[in-house]
């Protein structure tokens, strides 16, 4: 009796035990679902969205550290910016009232509104704002702040930026960084920050959840979803939280995009997230470069010799959009950049540069085959099979194409020689910059240099207009890029989601690079359909 | 009437050929269809298994059954490789622990426990990054991890011999040590050291699977078993079982064959030691 008992009790403790393993990556989901039952009055303005493991900030809430500025860009929410961008990228104010800059381009002067709040209380000033400024010129390792010498305050609500060089596209760093309270700043802000943005942070539950809760004192418009529970799962656990019905929004991707599920709807958000190959445009010197792609030529026939769409519907689903450059859709693109997909003459261009076709389909040129070998990040099935599908693509062209999965530990030297399949596409005009201007005679992720494409984005960068700086930065795309081709493009992945069809999801700008936090952008605007 | 019952031995030996016949052919077929394996071909894919793919394909509409055959030719001949240069070292250090005089035993053995004493995989995946990862690291990685029980082994067979009545004459008949070494100890120890040699393939192909499986070895666009098995992972909450499932059974079975043969090869040879978990 006694033995019976205690092997019972042992099964009892076995079966909590194994439910608590179990349960690791349904904690947070059942916490969030607990919440639910507690607040229910707040049900109505309350939405759980599930994000990657890796959209949770590392560094925490830091602008310094990353947060809303760094690699993958978007709103801060915690904090307000001086100004955002709007639906077309254009910018618009937020806490500015007024910007100005000089003639020579070096000195931004930003006048801010005078009755914002952080959320302790204290009032919101130039004072923090330069504080803020200088601040991530020092200590930002993921943003590049060269070009800013030091922020200065004039006044209360007078911030004067003094410049190291000109730099039109300011305000489109001042769209990402959010401004920090000088008086509450410190080594742990990112644990625990205080903004004057639409949402305070209620709850971090590391490697779990975060939950942000509405500023009932915000300074803006009216804050429609008052807490915005985000929690981080891998993409199947992701879909099975949809499918348990724990999740609003949850991120998916082309992989799952055949699936139904009742009660949910995939919304699929439009994006500047693209895909694309370097293609070294200098000769093999040893370490970079490459003989086959330095042909410009070669590059052009590459450029319009792959049908774009057929890629979109094999790898993505037809959940894409073809893309021509690195910023497709945004105001400093140029519609030149388009092209139409045309194997003849891709064939042309390359019998041109006398790659001629021999008696295997394969085209040859003093006694070499044209190879290319495309690299694409390990682990990336997305990228992994757009390179597959170029491949083949490029086959049909005579270019004998073979893939070849690297990590990002060595990608970086080896894209010197070698096409990789990158992703990019950010909400700034700087990284057409960043990929086609030169530093120390080469552009820096692909050999490529051309005199005249810098002089024109030194210009663009130079100009005190917005509007004449996109006319430069066109004008470097469809003089220049468009025939040396050092990239080639190929699509644009749209974004993913299981939105519950009671959700009405704002209307969103297009994301940019990152299938992170970008979605929640606007989640202040959000509403839920169903009846009270 | 009597059924007839085969000897002990022959069996052995049947088994041993009916295993090593199917793993040749594995190996053969894997070479062979190395370039389906690599074809991708998105008219067909995500196709359950059926008529005209028996495994079923992949997201890139690739043929699971070509891959998954490459896949364990991959895996066999990186095991062969790895193996002998393995089981090659425990026989170098073994006999030399045993035949070196006492401080090279007393430091050999030292290393051997050493290296048992450092988690396997761990171990695997330090030398595999080491090296630079793909084929090379993970040649190295496991010829490097998977020694020691071996040449443990063989060191306590060669102790044995070295008392043995024989060698004692060989010796005061005057044979040089090398002599000794050449024509008495290292036949006495064979066939351990080819039972051994067996046994260490399952142990290598399964950490070869292992340590691509966590991205640590061979590159992900060749069709290894570890890279098709976490590739699978994807795909598994979509419902498409056959990726894992059937490569998955495949590698356990080639797995349990190498066993089998190592088993009947001991069985033949009438080895106890080797059957020490390696």
């Amino acid at each position: 009796m006694k033995k019976r008992m205690l092997s019972a009790l042992l099964a009892v403790s076995l079966a909590l035990g194994l439910a608590a393993c179990g349960s690791d990556s349904g904690t947070a989901a059942s916490t969030a679902a607990s919440g639910q039952t507690t607040a229910s009055e707040t049900e109505q303005d309350r939405v759980v969205v599930v994000m990657s493991p890796e959209s949770e900030p590392e560094a925490g809430f830091d602008p310094a550290y990353g947060w809303g500025a760094g690699e993958h860009v978007h709103e801060p929410l915690i904090q307000s910016t001086l100004v955002v961008t709007g639906s077309d990228m254009s910018i618009q104010y937020d806490l500015a009232t007024d910007m100005q800059v000089s003639e020579d381009g070096l000195t931004w002067t930003v006048t801010i509104r005078d009755d914002v709040k952080f959320t302790d209380g204290q009032p919101l000033t130039a004072q923090d704002v330069a504080f803020t400024y200088n601040t991530v010129k020092e200590k930002s390792t993921v943003n590049d702040f060269t070009m800013l010498d030091y922020a200065q305050a004039a006044d209360d609500t007078t911030v004067l930026f003094h410049m190291n060089r000109p730099y039109s596209v300011w305000p489109y760093s001042m769209a990402v960084v959010g401004i920090v309270p000088e008086h509450a700043y410190n080594e742990n802000y990112g644990q625990a920050p205080i903004g004057s943005g639409r949402y305070m942070l209620k709850q971090w539950d590391k490697g779990q959840q975060i939950i942000l809760e509405a500023n009932p004192d915000y300074y803006g418009g009216e804050v429609k979803m008052k807490q915005v529970v985000v929690l981080f799962m891998s993409e199947d656990a992701a879909f099975a939280a949809v499918k348990a019905g724990q999740a609003d929004v949850a991120y998916t991707a082309a992989a799952y995009a055949d699936q139904t599920v009742e009660g949910y709807e995939l919304l699929s958000v439009k994006t500047v997230d693209n895909r694309g190959i370097n293609l070294p445009a200098m000769p093999f010197d040893g370490t970079s470069g490459n003989d086959f792609t330095a042909d410009a030529r070669v590059r052009q026939a590459i450029n319009i010799g792959f049908d774009r769409q057929e890629m979109i519907d094999n790898v993505l689903n037809g959940y894409g959009t073809p893309a021509y450059s690195v910023c497709d859709g945004m105001p400093w693109y140029s519609p030149d950049n388009q092209v139409s997909y045309d194997p003849e003459q891709a064939a042309a261009l390359l019998d041109e540069a006398g790659w001629t076709l021999n008696a295997d389909g394969l085209r040859e040129k003093d006694g070499q085959t044209a190879q290319l070998n495309l690299l694409y990040p390990m682990g990336d099935s997305t990228r992994q099979a757009l390179a597959a599908d170029l491949a083949n693509q490029l086959r049909r062209l005579g270019i004998e194409t073979s893939t070849e999965g690297v990590g990002w530990d060595t990608a970086y030297d080896r894209a010197l020689s070698e096409p990789l399949v990158w992703g990019w596409g950010s909400h700034s005009p700087m990284e057409l910059y960043n990929i086609y201007h030169t530093v120390n005679g080469t552009a820096e992720y692909s050999p490529y240099a051309n005199a005249r494409v810098d002089e024109l984005m030194d210009q663009a960068l130079a100009t005190s207009d917005l509007e004449e700086a996109y006319q430069l930065w066109q004008q470097a795309q469809s003089e220049e890029l468009v025939n040396d081709v050092p990239w080639v493009w190929m699509v644009n992945v749209d974004h993913l989601f299981w939105v519950d069809q009671d959700l009405e999801v704002a209307q969103q700008k297009l994301h940019p690079h990152g299938h992170g936090w970008s979605i929640v952008n606007n989640v202040d605007q959000w509403s839920w359909k169903r009846a009270e | 009437m009597h059924t007839k019952r085969l000897a002990p031995r022959t069996a052995a030996a049947l088994r041993l050929a009916l295993a090593a016949a199917v793993l040749l052919a594995v190996t053969v077929l894997g070479i062979a269809c190395q370039e389906q394996a690599m074809a991708v071909d998105f008219a067909r894919k995500n196709l359950a298994p059926g008529g005209e793919c028996l495994f079923g394909t992949d997201w890139m509409g690739r043929d699971m059954l070509a891959r998954t055959l490459t896949g364990l030719s991959l895996s066999i001949r990186i095991g062969v490789v790895t193996a002998a240069v393995s089981a090659l070292f425990a026989l170098l250090v073994g006999t030399g622990a045993a035949l070196l005089g006492r401080w090279a035993d007393a430091a050999l053995t030292w290393i051997i426990d050493l290296f048992m004493g450092i988690p396997h995989i761990l171990l695997l995946v330090l030398l595999s990054c080491a090296c630079g990862r793909g084929f090379w690291g993970v040649t190295v990685g496991i010829v490097f991890t998977h020694w020691m029980s071996l040449a443990r082994v063989i060191r306590g067979e060669v102790l044995q011999l070295k008392q043995s009545g024989y060698i004692q004459v060989a010796r005061k008949l005057g044979a040089s040590p090398a002599a000794i070494a050449r024509r008495h100890i290292l036949p006495g120890v064979l066939p351990q050291f080819f039972t051994g040699l067996v046994l260490l393939f399952p142990h290598a192909i399964l950490h070869e699977a292992s340590v691509t499986f966590l991205g640590f070895g061979l590159t992900s666009e060749q069709p290894a078993i570890g890279v098709i098995l976490s590739e699978s992972m994807q795909y598994l909450a979509t419902g498409r079982w056959w990726l894992a499932l059937l490569p998955g059974i495949c590698l356990v079975a080639v797995v349990l064959l190498f066993e089998l043969a190592g088993r009947s090869l001991a069985a033949l040879w009438d080895v106890t030691g080797a059957k020490e978990d390696v």
